[in-house]
């Protein structure tokens, strides 16, 4: 019993964002914020940092500044190294592969999202335009991921 | 041998270079090495040299000659002959010393010693032979045109032989003479114009001439003098005189000297590429003796005159080849402007015709022909062009005389009785024939050339020499004038540029091509990526406009609230102008996925899913007749009928709407040729009785984003759905266009084939 409300009152995973542009990503911030959940978001503004970050190289060698997320939010049109590269990389790797990756894109070019799947992405959302699905898209995903899902943050924490 | 009858039909065959026999104005001796062994003599040395053959015959020529005589013959066997002969031969008879002109050659084994006896008035040297050769030689070579050149050679070899008559005697193709330039005494008739049949010399006599330059027959009534023996002891066979100046000719040549009322002659080849082209030919109405050196004095003009045939040839039309250069030039100039060099040819229009100096011009192509000028019927082309494409050798041919060599063409002889053609591409089967018209001619022959036959008093028939070289005139049908050399040559020099022009357009429509197949990827691409990054600063746009409203909505007044709603709803409308955009890209790059597909069904569902989206609206749909299938692809052609239906629907204002679609079968692809591999080809229409397009938009409506109506009318949209209608159908390999009538309606057409593009 109070090993399970411990469970229950655990902080939410960590979720890394990776997004270049700061409108997004403040529309993104201002409706997670909406959510009953309290989230802890890590933004990286690129490929290049979002790899450093997952591979704890660079200004992440130190793994306390860079913990596990639980969910990765990816967009795919990022400056440097893109999110499709980025995606690929996650997706080889035998252990980052356990963490759940969301495509949070505009491109709804069919190509993308055929090759998003093909590499192993758990979700692919296209960013609407649409100011209230955009809240109802953000609400949704923070509520299936967050809520309703389990994610593995146990099994890639230990490491 | 001597004796064999020879007449025209064998006298082709006949062995004129041994006959056995030699002219009796000199004697011949054949000698055999190592000791110049009389073996073989003519049968008039007592008459001539004072010995008897018997006498001679197994004697060693020193019984005959001094030895100093002997020694001058054996230097000269060891050297060229052309350049000792004549020797200077005397032989003692009684007290008299007789003296002779020496003339020597080696024939294989054997060696010909001949002895014409000297005029008492003869002594030649090498001074004299000069300064009378000289002033000829000069003429010769000042002269600008061959006519000009012939005329001083005559009048020059005319006054050094004294004969009544000298001609230049030219052979055409068929080896038939034609004579282009004369000077005669006063009394004689003129052959100068007159032509002569091939027959006149024989083919083995054209053999002879071109090894010996000169022949002499100074009594055209002589009686020949045999060989004796007449087989000489070396080989047991006749001795060959090919190269004997004393070789007598043939009995008919004699008879035909004779019907001519010539009493001597002697002619001088004229040597162009190691063929025969044609003779200085000399008559005299008596005999007539001329001097070895006079003779070596004539054959040197002759070989003079040989050697400028070519220089003068070459200067021949220069003005007129000149133009036909530089027509040529222009030609090629507007063939490399023009997209298709067939294109260019008709273009050229009479200049094509000026380049040959023809009538008419046929320029053929696989499927058509296009006339040019006066040309043969239309209907008989294309049988003519397939003949004149198995006649083609070195990709052109010519005739001055079509009907004889294709007997339809004689119903247009009078437009089409010169052919000349060119073969640019047999695998193009493109081809240019140009025309000459019929002129009908007088040739002047010398004598009937085509009555070599008459009848003996025995009633057996019997070809020999005509007796009457009266001018005997035929007129030529069916002939125009002949094709010149330059003419052929200037066509052939044609066709090299024609190629190096197409295999240059070739080349830069493959660097367009590959150009424009970048350029569209390129562009393709970039509609793509534009978008993509259209969008992200519009969404912000979008969502900071909203977060004011939010945010601030306190602050703001209604009039605020309304302008900030204007801004959300035109960032809507560029995102859907974005997507539009995007989905255009998409489509012209995305491949074809075609299957077979029936469009009865395509068609039902589109009208089922606008049915549901609109059920507000009453709408009559009508099918006449069920929809084929076809192969196509299957979301693009829904999309099509999609986009038509709905543009149908809503440019409508009728209280009671419909909409109509059907298709009617049409021809064949394109060609219409009926040729069953080619696919069906449908087209489709849907018609509605929609308010119409103003007939000066009907081009417009499918250009992207053009929009006939303001935003707010017929319920907006972003103008793209004809564009992608279109870039469907042309993806598919069809057509689409519009019929309209402003007020009651429009019919959008488009073509689709059964099968659809390979």
């Amino acid at each position: 019993m109070s090993e399970l409300s411990i469970t229950t009152i655990e902080q939410p995973p960590l979720l890394l964002v990776i997004e270049d542009s700061n409108e997004d990503f403040e529309a993104f911030q201002r409706y997670v914020g909406r959510s009953p959940l309290t989230i802890p978001i890590y933004r990286c503004l690129d490929g290049d940092e979002a790899l450093a970050f997952l591979y704890r190289t660079g200004r992440y060698a130190d793994p306390q500044s860079a913990p596990r997320p639980g969910l990765i939010l990816l967009d795919l049109n990022l400056p440097g190294t893109d999110g499709r590269e980025v995606l690929r990389k996650i997706k080889q790797d035998e252990t980052l592969k356990l963490i759940p990756v969301v495509v949070f894109t505009t491109s709804n070019n069919p190509k993308d999202i055929e090759a998003c799947y093909r590499q192993g992405v758990n979700s692919y959302i296209v960013k609407p335009m649409d100011f209230n699905r955009l809240k109802r898209s953000i609400q949704i995903l923070i509520d299936y991921w967050f809520d309703t899902t389990i994610l593995p943050t146990d099994v890639v924490e230990p490491r | 041998m001597t004796n064999q009858a020879v007449d025209l039909t064998n006298c082709d065959r006949e062995p004129i270079h041994i006959p056995g026999l030699i002219q009796p104005h000199g004697a011949l001796l054949v000698l055999q090495e190592p000791d110049l062994t009389i073996i073989q003599v003519s049968s008039n040395t007592l008459e001539s040299i004072g010995h008897p053959p018997q006498d001679l015959l197994g004697k060693p020529l020193s019984a005959l000659l001094a030895p100093k005589q002997i020694a001058t013959i054996r230097q000269c066997l060891s050297e060229d002959f052309e350049h000792v002969n004549p020797l200077d031969i005397a032989i003692k008879r009684a007290a008299k010393l007789l003296r002779f002109d020496g003339i020597v050659h080696r024939q294989k084994a054997l060696i010909v010693l001949e002895l014409e006896p000297k005029q008492k008035s003869q002594k030649a040297d090498f001074f004299e032979f000069y300064q009378r050769v000289k002033g000829t030689i000069t003429k010769i070579q000042k002269a600008p045109t061959l006519l000009e050149m012939s005329d001083s050679v005559v009048k020059e070899v005319r006054k050094v032989t004294g004969f009544d008559r000298v001609m230049v005697y030219q052979f055409d193709a068929e080896g038939a003479g034609r004579v282009i330039a004369e000077d005669r005494a006063d009394a004689l008739t003129p052959y100068l114009g007159l032509h002569y049949p091939p027959s006149d010399v024989p083919k083995q006599a054209m053999q002879l001439y071109t090894l010996n330059w000169l022949r002499l027959i100074p009594d055209s009534t002589y009686e020949p003098v045999a060989l004796v023996p007449a087989h000489n002891p070396v080989d047991d066979r006749p001795t060959d005189l090919s190269l004997s100046v004393l070789r007598s000719v043939s009995p008919l040549h004699l008879e035909y000297l004779s019907n001519m009322g010539v009493g001597a002659s002697m002619s001088i080849s004229l040597i162009q590429d190691q063929k025969l082209w044609g003779l200085i030919a000399c008559h005299h109405s008596t005999p007539r003796y001329v001097p070895y050196s006079v003779r070596t004095m004539c054959e040197f003009v002759g070989q003079v005159m040989s050697v400028e045939l070519t220089n003068k040839e070459a200067h021949e039309d220069l003005d007129y080849k000149m133009t036909l250069k530089s027509l040529q030039g222009k030609f090629v100039e507007s063939l490399s402007q023009s997209e298709r060099f067939l294109d260019g040819l008709i273009q050229l229009d009479s200049n094509l015709l000026d380049l040959v100096s023809a009538s008419g011009a046929a320029i053929c192509a696989a499927d058509h022909i296009t006339c040019i000028g006066q040309t043969p019927p239309e209907t008989e082309l294309p049988a003519l062009r397939d003949w004149v494409k198995t006649q083609i050798q070195h990709n052109q041919f010519e005739t001055r005389s079509l009907s004889q060599l294709y007997p339809a063409a004689a119903s247009f002889k009078a437009v089409a009785s010169g052919v000349l053609a060119l073969e640019i591409s047999q695998f193009h089967q493109n081809y240019i024939l140009w025309f000459r018209p019929e002129v009908v001619q007088t040739v002047n022959w010398g004598g009937n050339p085509n009555k070599p036959v008459e009848v003996t008093d025995s009633g057996e028939r019997r070809l020999s020499p005509r007796k009457s070289f009266e001018k005997w005139q035929e007129t030529l049908q069916g002939c125009s004038l002949p094709w010149k050399p330059c003419e052929i040559e200037i066509v052939t020099e044609l066709r090299s540029l024609i190629v190096v022009v197409i295999l240059k357009q070739a080349d830069d429509l493959a660097k367009i091509n590959l150009e424009l197949e970048r350029s569209n990827s390129e562009l393709d691409s970039f509609a793509y990526i534009a978008s993509h990054d259209l969008k992200e600063p519009l969404r912000g746009i979008h969502n900071y406009s909203n977060f004011l409203m939010e945010d601030y909505a306190d602050v703001l007044d209604a009039d605020g609230v309304a302008k900030l709603n204007t801004v959300v709803r035109l960032t809507q409308r560029m995102e859907d102008l974005i997507n539009s955009l995007l989905h255009y890209s998409r489509l012209g790059r995305a491949e074809l996925s075609c299957q077979p597909t029936n469009l009865a069904e395509v068609a039902r569902q589109a009208i089922d899913t606008l049915k549901i989206s609109q059920p507000q609206s009453s709408i009559e749909f009508r099918l006449p007749c069920p929809l084929p299938t076809i192969h196509c692809d299957r979301t693009q052609i829904s999309e099509l009928f999609t986009n038509l239906l709905t543009n149908a629907i809503k440019y409508n204002d009728k209280a009671e709407k419909w909409v109509e679609i059907g298709f009617t079968e049409s021809d064949r692809m394109e060609s219409g040729k009926g040729d069953p591999e080619d696919p069906l080809l449908y087209t489709f229409y849907v018609r509605d009785n929609g308010i119409g397009i103003p007939p000066q938009h009907l081009e417009r409506v499918f250009q992207i984003f053009k929009r006939l109506h303001t935003q707010n009318q017929y319920g907006g949209g972003t103008g793209a759905g004809l564009t992608i209608v279109q870039k469907i159908v042309e993806r598919h390999g069809g057509k689409v266009w519009v019929e309209s009538t402003i007020g009651e309606g429009s019919t959008f057409y488009f073509t689709l084939a059964a099968r659809g593009q390979a």
